[in-house]
């Protein structure tokens, strides 16, 4: 299942978000400045759509809205971390 | 979010015909924008009216100049063409007149600059505002 399962840490992980907010301009600029500090590569994906977690005009284009569901993933060296510490400002978003 | 070995972010200047338009702007982005991000406007003409300064835009550029370098949106037309004449006559290479969607280059540029990003990745989020579809 995971291509690269030797190395701890790596992902690919994912992990679902109920959002409690609209991901508006705050939380897609929060999510940016946390992927931002992680070299993993992070993914949201909403509907049908993906969105880099680096551009926030890609996450703003997801339409996500309160009440559903993004879907954070994440793949390379701290991935989990990465995945970890976005999920949780989606999941702290207002 | 401090940067290794203490560069400082860079800024944003916001050139527009309208006053109300460039503080419209910077209003939106200050919901993105670092603690530590300046973003300063240069809108309509000195005397209150629609239309360019080049005065604004070099006051701009200063207010806006931590050592991290600026990039510079600008609307259309004549903001563009002054901007352009302003950076020339400055010629320095940190100084970026981006050409991209003002309101969307905007917000890119600013949040890359809150995390932090050298000049260079905000200047290519910026630019990238001219892709990004919207919906």
């Amino acid at each position: 299942m995971s291509p690269n399962s030797e190395q701890p840490g790596t992902g690919p992980v994912q992990i679902p978000v109920v959002l409690a907010a609209h991901l508006h301009a705050r939380p897609a600029g929060q999510v940016v400045r946390t992927a931002a500090g992680f070299s993993a590569t992070v993914e949201i994906s909403f509907g049908g759509k993906v969105a880099g977690a680096r551009s926030v005009l890609g996450l703003l284009a997801l339409g996500a809205t309160a009440g559903g569901t993004v879907v954070v993933s994440a793949i390379g060296t701290d991935a989990v971390a990465a995945a970890g510490a976005v999920a949780a400002v989606l999941t702290a978003a207002e | 979010m401090a940067q290794p070995g203490g560069a400082q972010p860079a800024g944003i200047v916001l050139v527009s015909h309208s006053a109300t338009l460039a503080a419209g702007v910077r209003e939106l982005v200050a919901e993105v924008a670092g603690a530590d991000v300046v973003v300063a406007v240069a809108g309509g003409t000195g005397d209150g009216r629609l239309g360019t300064s080049d005065e604004l835009i070099r006051a701009a550029i200063t207010a806006a100049d931590r050592g991290g370098g600026v990039v510079v949106l600008a609307d259309l037309g004549s903001a563009v063409l002054t901007a352009r004449t302003v950076l020339d006559d400055l010629e320095r290479a940190d100084v970026v007149l981006v050409d991209a969607p003002f309101v969307e280059g905007a917000v890119a540029a600013t949040v890359l600059a809150g995390t932090g990003a050298p000049l260079a990745e905000v200047v290519a989020a910026a630019q990238e505002a001219r892709h990004v579809a919207k919906f």
